[in-house]
């Protein structure tokens, strides 16, 4: 049996800032949120054996590549140390998190720092669009489009009609709940963002349709911003524990992961189901695989999930991939307010990537640190009471790359 | 009693603030009746809200009506939000009205800037002084969530806790508790570092006032853009009232310079008038107000290598060093930032216990000067620099007053808002 990787804590900036418009750089960016993640957890950059960096397109957004190597400019005890940069598009935060844990699993290095950065108002919104457009298969799915991403989660949107009946009311409460939510938490993008069930149902010049079904409400936000996360080996756990007089069976570990890779293209996606009724099956497979790394059922199991809403649409299709109803009948979670901040299974307390907002390379981090946050009580206004296992999907692309994360505490 | 808000009425929602604010309370879901002077001014303001929460739909939450309408329909409100002119007279004889026509038990506030409340409410009857308090938001307020609140003395108990906690929590205000003291805890502040630029700038320029106190000293705008911005008429109206009515050790600092009072008087007033300080022609180019003559002359841009170190100090996010470039350079445009930073601090402190309860410390005027001026607070420039210790030691070279407020503190890091670091700007 594999030794298990805990999660000593970690750091988020505040998704409101705007780091262009302050004129920061992404290397101001990294050492902030590096900095701060020491001065929170109280680990001390020595303690530190490896670096992963998660990034989506630092060198189209900001002219700069090789982000690996700049979080050591966050310290001089960071000096030497290995680093390393992952990219997945979206899940780049989670596949980033992946190889960290994987390092400790195989007994190479006990303490890890993980960061996830995207700063990305640097560009207007039709230039960031295109760049985003690179997640999917640039040549045949974005060039020349105007805005790709919101085109082709509205075609999921679409396929939803075609074969379960999607009602756009359903994707209006989500957007809806997300935005609540982020009204709890203080480091959200939107909090102080003005929105109802009318004005998401709503069409109108403040909120036009922008892909399909997709309307400017369904959509996560552009985003300045990081998060961290330190993982650590039993040993290095147990002593981080000691030194800081914490009971070390609180402590949140990684129960489980699954991660699969589809078809690039959506319509391959789509031919790909046509018989399946799961409309993304290797987002499902990544989340079977979690399941039964973690060895546990299934969603009934499960106390709070952080899902990938970069459109209500991926929400949607979350709610059954994960398995909290069946194929085709997401609706009624909607509809009977399970996945609320009330409800038997909330999904995105924090706000998720519409309220909380969406720094891209950033955010399979900020979905894991917010798992570690409510496992162990520490989610403030959006904590949800006695939450012990927290489940993250984290996708790239238009479901490309599916990372899912199953984050547990013992007691 | 339990009070409850089913329908708010704001008294001036035709105006600018009246509108926004107004706005504030539909977009919080409340039923509000925007009073105004006519049905165009009214119509004005509700598209202005509007446009402030981007959304058509809160509309269906405000109705139009006139101050004729008031006899009426006041009645049915169950807070008053008065947001008229920024006239004494003028709020005076409105709040007699709406003592008239409002029920028992009601909720009034005023949204002036720094108008007495005690002196607002004179004569008004028990009932409306037990339900009667300031509440400044800031302009424009789906930006700058600071809100001063400054109950009325005679204000009950219950009422003074509600409206704390609907504002904080229903509007999702940054409440910030003041005394009645002139121009209350921000703007009294705030305006003493502007007019003390536009002091400093009839001797060493425009330019290079707004160059050196830039985005780097901590403000999200320069000091005479900031005057531009707000308006020549509104800024000579609050440091006029300033002075007027207190007499600290920045007294002289509140008395408006010469050529302002003439950009006053000849209606150079910002951009409201599109042209003060500074003025844009169509093509966007940048000219400056000459002093002397009152022409306007292309913008000068100035460049120091110790201001623009301190900018690329921020832009990476070495705060510290930024700091100690501030704090060790020799030059003379250096002493002048050290100088106005530590005048904000010392100022700052200096009115804890008078603009503000002493019980909260230097925490209402962070607040207020954070999310109402969008600048670092001063107790954030003190961790900077390294703690009350080594600010005081600053202080006393450079021979600034020591509040013995500050002197009290004895930790190293005291402010509480968190991010302060937002508020120095590589620009």
């Amino acid at each position: 049996m594999k030794k298990r990787v805990y999660i000593l804590g970690g750091f988020q900036t505040d998704f409101s800032r705007n780091w262009s418009k302050e004129g920061k750089s992404i290397n101001a960016l990294i050492k902030e949120t590096v900095l701060e993640t020491f001065e929170q957890t109280k680990i001390n950059p020595e303690d530190i054996h490896s670096v992963h960096m998660a990034n989506f397109a630092g060198e189209l957004y900001n002219k700069q590549g090789h982000l690996g190597a700049f979080i050591q400019n966050a310290h001089s005890d960071l000096r030497g140390l290995p680093s390393m940069r992952h990219e997945a598009a979206c899940a780049s935060g989670s596949v980033a998190v992946l190889a960290a844990r994987a390092e400790i699993e195989a007994g190479i290095y006990d303490t890890i720092l993980v960061v996830g950065a995207e700063l990305m108002k640097s560009v207007d919104s039709k230039t960031g669009g295109d760049y985003l457009g690179t997640a999917a298969w640039y040549e045949k799915e974005a060039e020349g489009i105007e805005y790709p991403f919101p085109k082709l989660f509205g075609k999921l949107g679409t396929v939803y009609q075609e074969r379960y009946g999607l009602k756009y009311e359903h994707l209006a409460e989500i957007s809806q709940k997300n935005y609540a939510n982020a009204k709890r938490n203080e480091n959200a993008q939107t909090r102080e963002y003005f929105m109802s069930k009318d004005h998401a149902c709503s069409l109108s010049k403040y909120n036009p349709e922008v892909g399909g079904i997709v309307r400017i409400t369904d959509c996560s936000q552009v985003t300045d911003g990081a998060a961290s996360v330190i993982l650590a080996s039993h040993e290095a756990a147990s002593d981080w524990c000691k030194k800081n007089n914490i009971a070390f069976e609180t402590l949140p570990f990684i129960e489980g992961w699954g991660h699969t890779t589809a078809p690039v293209l959506f319509d391959e996606k789509m031919e790909h189901s046509k018989d399946n009724e799961y409309v993304l099956p290797f987002t499902r497979k990544a989340v079977l695989d979690a399941y039964e790394r973690a060895g546990i059922k299934g969603a009934d199991d499960l106390d709070v999930i952080e899902t990938h809403d970069c459109f209500t649409t991926s929400e949607y299709m979350a709610i059954e991939h994960i398995g909290i109803t069946e194929p085709g009948k997401a609706w009624r979670a909607v509809e009977d307010k399970t996945i609320h901040f009330e409800g038997r299974l909330p999904v995105n307390p924090s706000g998720g990537l519409i309220g909380a907002g969406h720094p891209v390379g950033a955010t399979g981090v900020r979905q894991i640190l917010d798992a570690y946050k409510q496992v162990s009580g520490k989610a403030g206004g959006y904590q949800i009471k006695n939450a012990k296992r927290v489940l993250t999907l984290n996708m790239g692309g238009s479901a490309t790359t599916n990372v899912v994360h199953i984050i547990s505490r013992e007691k | 009693m339990g009070y409850q808000i089913k329908k708010a009425a704001i008294i001036g929602g035709g105006g600018t603030m009246g509108s926004l604010c107004g706005g504030i309370f539909a977009s919080a879901g409340i039923p509000v009746i925007f009073f105004g002077l006519d049905n165009k001014e009214v119509e004005g303001g509700v598209e202005r809200a509007v446009r402030q929460v981007r959304s058509d739909t809160i509309r269906d939450h405000i109705e139009k009506k006139t101050f004729e309408d008031m006899k009426e329909f006041l009645k049915d409100c169950d807070w008053v939000f008065e947001a008229v002119k920024e006239d004494l007279s003028l709020k005076k004889s409105m709040f007699e009205k709406i003592d008239e026509y409002r029920k028992k038990g009601s909720i009034v506030s005023t949204v002036s800037s720094g108008l007495s409340i005690e002196n607002l409410a004179e004569e008004r009857s028990e009932d409306f002084q037990r339900h009667f308090a300031g509440v400044h938001f800031y302009n424009p307020p789906g930006v700058l969530l600071a809100n001063e609140i400054i109950y009325h003395k005679n204000a009950a108990e219950e009422v003074k806790n509600f409206i704390y906690e609907f504002c904080e929590k229903k509007l999702r205000r940054k409440n910030v508790i003041t005394n009645d003291t002139p121009a209350f805890a921000g703007n009294r502040i705030g305006f003493q570092f502007l007019n003390e630029a536009l002091i400093f700038a009839e001797t060493h320029g425009l330019e290079k006032t707004d160059y050196l106190l830039g985005a780097h000293t901590g403000r999200a705008m320069p000091p005479l853009a900031t005057v531009d911005l707000v308006g020549m008429d509104v800024h000579k109206a609050v440091v006029d009232n300033i002075y007027q009515l207190t007499n600290d050790r920045k007294h002289d600092t509140f008395k408006l310079p010469g050529f302002a009072q003439k950009m006053f008087e000849q209606n150079i007033l910002g951009r409201k008038t599109k042209s003060g300080l500074f003025k844009r022609d169509t093509e966007n180019k940048k000219f400056t107000l000459n002093l002397q003559n009152f022409k306007y002359e292309p913008h000068k841009k100035v460049k120091l290598d110790f201001v623009e170190k301190i900018k690329s100090f921020i832009r990476e996010a070495d705060y510290h060093l930024a700091a100690d470039a501030i704090k060790n350079n020799v030059s003379e445009e250096a002493k002048i930032i050290r100088y106005f930073i530590l005048n904000y601090i010392s100022y700052s402190f200096s009115l804890i216990g008078e603009a503000t309860p002493l019980e909260y410390g230097i925490d209402e005027i962070d607040k207020v000067m954070a999310h109402g001026f969008s600048w670092m607070p001063p107790s954030a420039w003190v961790d900077l620099f390294g703690g009350p210790k080594e600010v005081i030691a600053m202080m006393k070279n450079k021979n600034i007053d020591v509040p013995e407020t500050l002197t009290s503190y004895k930790e190293d890091k005291i402010c509480k808002i968190p991010s302060v670091t937002r508020y120095l700007i590589a620009k």
